[in-house]
């Protein structure tokens, strides 16, 4: 499944043309949690992301070992406990822009986007549908997110004394800095 | 009978408070400074991409949460999302690097595209890169 997620990325990038491919392996997501007993975050700069402006179609993949927590502890039980990360080292996400007609790629300005796709992780997947925007800058294209993801819909399973500390939807925060792909 | 009592009741008391000054330390515990740690490989980033090409399910064994010294030269330096850093190393392939994610607090400003630099980081995996993170500057070596 993984390994399928990967050569799908792969083969997105060398075999549909590269003219309208971007891409970034430096992209951030983050994911917060609040409650009244305490405040979480986690950060990751590692995640590889592809968009191609002819069909609005996305990919984003990253490794759970790639967030970052202020406590190493925090940061062990997230690996080990609950995304058991050994087992399930990835994340993905594979979708499309719904209303790519309302972008405009050849003019600069920020563009109000709808996402759908399947995000899978701890290696079980749900459709998502998300709204977010398309920012059109010289030299490059960004893309950011919010949306909010409930942890046992990925059957990720969260001990009933530390349920109350960790929210029961978590926000999420995506933010792409997309470059073209040159053609080697 | 009366000392035997408060001698086991201080060493209950004793015993209670270490559990929660060791809860509190653990709790609290930040990331290991990599500059100071001993690393367990020391590597190229040529040949540390190359272990993860030619086989990721070794090298993700050998490698995955140990402590890395590489040594290679800066393909890019990126200022990423909350004053964060990636520099991205050269490697043999002209796809895939070794990227280091430092913490925030890490001064890179000194650094270009092109310089020779060794770092310590704690390897998160393979993607289409290498991954490290919590990275630390071990040597800049000037040309």
């Amino acid at each position: 499944m993984k390994r399928l997620a990967f050569i799908s990325i792969l083969s997105f990038l060398f075999f549909a043309g590269n003219a309208q491919k971007y891409m970034t392996k430096n992209g951030f997501i983050g994911f917060f949690s609040h409650t009244s007993m305490e405040d979480i975050k986690a950060e990751n700069n590692q995640v590889a992301g592809v968009l191609d402006i002819s069909t609005g179609e996305m990919v984003f993949q990253t490794l759970i070992k790639s967030f970052h927590f202020d406590r190493a502890l925090m940061e062990e039980h997230f690996n080990e406990n609950y995304m058991e990360s050994d087992k399930f080292p990835k994340a993905s996400f594979k979708g499309k822009i719904t209303n790519l007609s309302s972008v405009n790629f050849s003019k600069n300005g920020t563009y109000e986007v709808t996402v759908d796709g399947d995000l899978t992780i701890h290696d079980a997947t749900n459709k998502i549908s998300t709204k977010g925007s398309i920012e059109v800058v010289t030299g490059g294209i960004n893309a950011n997110s919010k949306f909010n993801i409930v942890p046992e819909d990925y059957k990720i399973s969260i001990p009933g004394v530390v349920r109350d500390k960790i929210d029961k939807s978590l926000g999420v925060i995506v933010t792409m800095k997309y470059t073209p792909l040159e053609k080697k | 009978m009366k000392t035997y009592v408060k001698i086991s009741l201080f060493v209950v008391i004793f015993i209670a408070l270490s559990a929660i000054l060791a809860a509190l330390y653990l709790f609290n515990l930040k990331h290991k400074d990599l500059a100071k740690a001993k690393p367990d490989f020391v590597i190229s980033a040529t040949l540390l991409q190359k272990a993860f090409e030619d086989n990721e399910k070794t090298a993700s064994g050998k490698y995955i949460n140990k402590i890395i010294e590489v040594s290679g030269k800066i393909a890019s330096i990126k200022a990423v999302e909350n004053n964060i850093v990636n520099i991205s190393l050269v490697t043999g392939s002209d796809l895939s690097s070794v990227i280091c994610t430092f913490p925030s607090i890490t001064d890179l400003s000194k650094f270009k595209d092109g310089d020779e630099i060794i770092l310590r980081g704690e390897c998160s995996g393979y993607l289409m890169d290498v991954l490290l993170n919590n990275c630390a500057v071990i040597k800049d070596k000037k040309k």
